[in-house]
């Protein structure tokens, strides 16, 4: 358990209350600031409690949140968090994705959560209120407004570790979205692994600097409840300022002089991509002390790219922190030692796919994967590797990622079987969190990894601890920009266009280069492929209708679309297309032709 | 000086262009934008480079309701300012 922070997170705000210098900033869209010092964090979040518990919002009530501001979203799941109820984080509806599927996920996850109140915002309501309609359960649509009125009596809940803080729902199936139980003794205990023994936390000079969603556990753990157990001000921007100008997040650096920060790997690809040199006038980045990078497969070239683009401005290669997490464990599982900066693993591809991990060099070219380390467990916390028939593999074995400790979550809200299936107890008597994602340990001979960039020498993370490289994963879930997808889910919205029969429809990630060949080196980015069953004559408006209806409803853009002739997609012995093997044959060039290639 | 719309549906079809790294061959007002296959996020870059040529600010929550091409660029209209 942990020792070094408060054992829950009112507990923690509680010890930050005295602060009225420090807090949190919310930079908004037109850049002007909101200053929240810990002190009127715990106020607001003790009169928006009282309101809850006014209104009737008991302890273990399900709250549900749909609030775009990131003040409010704050204040208001810290005010649900103070009286003892249990937020469940939603995202806002994002641009033109339809509005009817926006409505379905805004329903499913309200209603698996058994949430009575809803709160959003006058800007929000009118895109929230439509989905109520199927969601019975909803006894109260509440406004944020409603909330800054004087508190209508004292709040008196007291909040224990064993209680469930929040629900956070996983990116996962729209049909059947699973709810992460995360109690506040999981927080506390993932808040001090990462934030003291991940990131060595200082609280006199460290300050982190965030553009991600806060709906999301990076964002919401990472730099809001990490954060308040360890007394680190942090400054927000909202998400789609970073989207539509990738500079903000590094002049928001520049100008709070930020220490920490963290992005799934599309980002630092976007702002290498989009950066000009120009834009580096004026900008010192010297003050960057962790430059983490998680939530998806992350390529040694694109830290390269980024590395090479914003050294001139002062970056220090030394802060990148890769590290390997999933929400069902809180928050994070592994992580780089901090100042050591990245560092890869060489591999024989060949040897890779039979589950070895044999070093190699990077002369091999073609032969040779690069993997970038994700670092090794915190304290109190284990992370091993086992075989489908779930025995313990040795170093550079490749099987599936497994994890105990006090951060893993207590399992799937109302989902025993779901629960079961990823929550195990093994031989020691621990609860195991099985990820679902293929890797291995390895110590590895750790290569110095920028060493010509700006003449820095160093190297890589600490010798003797087994690092966790990532090398795929057992389901089929395809990560784009840091988000998951089902593959059921794309293929049930192109099942339903005409022309296209259901269960004739495979989709698919692959991981493409710029030039889109596929790669498997770490180099590329992955992008969804959609195979269908159906007739020739008409591939090319079936090809477009897909684009269309995976833009509209699953807000993707589909990369390739490969039609292929009826009954010709691999299927299993009862009859269902098989993704594993289609997807080899597409990256073979084995699909049944003839093959309309519609990509341009 | 304020652009007239079709200097705007250019403007969008260009920037498009850019940051789809793909031609868009026949773009109209009434183009639905995600049936060109461009996703939330590449919108958003989209709406952010025309936000910097044009020097405006399109507020978030009014984003959301943009379907077609048209409802952007009447957003776009709404933003600049009237004298020019």
């Amino acid at each position: 358990m942990p020792s070094l922070v408060a054992p829950t997170l009112v507990e923690a705000c509680k010890v930050l209350a005295h602060k009225n210098d420090k807090g949190f900033v919310f930079v908004r869209a037109d850049g002007t600031e909101r200053f929240c010092s810990f002190q009127t964090i715990d106020q607001e979040a003790t009169r928006r409690g009282a309101h809850f518990a006014a209104r009737g919002v008991k302890r273990g009530d399900r709250v549900a949140l749909v609030i775009p501001d990131p003040d409010e979203f704050v204040l208001t799941f810290l005010g649900a968090i103070y009286a003892g109820a249990v937020p469940v984080p939603m995202y806002p509806q994002l641009t033109f994705k339809n509005v009817e599927s926006y409505h379905d996920t805004v329903a499913h996850i309200t209603n698996a959560s058994g949430a009575k109140v809803l709160v959003t915002t006058e800007s929000t309501k009118q895109y929230v209120e439509p989905a109520l309609a199927r969601a019975p359960k909803v006894k109260e649509l509440m406004l944020v407004s409603a909330l800054h009125e004087p508190a209508p009596g004292p709040l008196d809940v007291r909040v224990t570790p064993e209680d469930l803080a929040f629900l956070q729902f996983t990116s996962g199936s729209t049909s059947r979205p699973k709810g992460v139980i995360v109690t506040h003794g999981n927080l506390a205990a993932n808040s001090e692994a990462f934030m003291i023994h991940g990131l060595g936390k200082d609280s006199s000079v460290d300050k982190g600097v965030s553009w991600l969603p806060l709906f999301h556990d990076m964002g919401l753990i990472g730099f809001v409840i990490g954060p308040l157990f360890t007394d680190i001000p942090v400054v927000f921007l909202p998400t789609a300022s970073f989207v539509r100008n990738p500079r903000v997040w590094l002049d928001t650096i520049h100008k709070h002089r930020g220490t920490i920060t963290y992005a799934p790997n599309f980002a630092y690809a976007l702002v290498a991509k989009r950066l000009k040199d120009k834009d580096l006038t004026g900008l010192d980045l010297s003050c960057m002390r962790i430059t983490g990078c998680g939530a998806e497969p992350i390529a040694a070239k694109t830290l390269r790219d980024f590395s090479e683009k914003v050294v001139p401005a002062g970056f220090d290669p030394r802060s990148f922190l890769p590290s390997y997490g999933m929400a069902e464990a809180t928050l994070a599982i592994t992580f780089v030692k901090h100042g050591a900066g990245f560092h890869t693993d060489v591999v024989e591809k060949a040897e890779l796919t039979k589950a070895i991990a044999k070093p190699t060099s990077v002369d091999q070219g073609e032969d040779a994967q690069e993997l970038v380390g994700c670092g090794s467990s915190f304290p109190e916390h284990q992370v091993a590797i086992v075989d489908e028939h779930d025995k313990l593999l040795g170093e550079r074995q490749v099987g599936q990622i497994i994890t105990t400790g006090p951060s893993i979550c207590q399992g799937y809200f109302e989902e025993p079987e779901l629960t079961a299936a990823a929550f195990k107890k093994r031989d020691d008597g621990k609860i195991w969190l099985y990820s679902g994602d293929l890797g291995y340990l390895a110590n590895g001979e750790l290569m110095p990894p920028l060493a010509d960039i700006n003449g820095l020498r160093h190297s890589g993370g600490a010798v003797g601890t087994p690092q966790l490289y990532i090398c795929g994963r057992l389901k089929d879930i395809i990560i784009i920009r840091g988000r998951n997808f089902y593959p059921s889910d794309i293929e049930w919205v192109v099942s339903e266009l005409p022309g296209v029969r259901r269960g004739n429809v495979v989709a698919f990630g692959v991981t493409v280069d710029a030039v889109g060949n596929h790669v498997e080196d770490g180099t590329g980015e992955e992008q969804l492929i959609v195979c269908a069953e159906a007739t020739q004559s008409e591939a090319a408006t079936i090809s477009e209708q897909v684009r269309q209806a995976v833009a509209a409803q699953i807000g993707l853009s589909v990369y390739k679309v490969e039609i292929v002739p009826q009954g010709s997609l691999p299927r299993t012995s009862s009859g269902k297309p098989q993704r594993r093997k289609t997807k080899q044959m597409f990256v073979d060039g084995t699909l049944p032709k003839p093959r309309i290639k519609t990509e341009d | 000086m304020a652009m007239s719309r079709a200097d705007l549906l250019s403007m969008f079809q260009k920037t498009a262009t850019e940051i789809a790294e793909k031609e868009f061959k026949s773009i109209s007002e009434t183009t639905i934008i995600s049936e060109l296959g461009i996703d939330s996020l590449g919108m958003l870059e989209i709406v952010g480079a025309m936000e910097r040529q044009l020097k405006i600010q399109i507020p978030d929550e009014s984003l959301a309701g943009i379907q077609t091409v048209k409802d952007l660029i009447e957003l776009v209209e709404k933003r600049q300012s009237p004298v020019g």
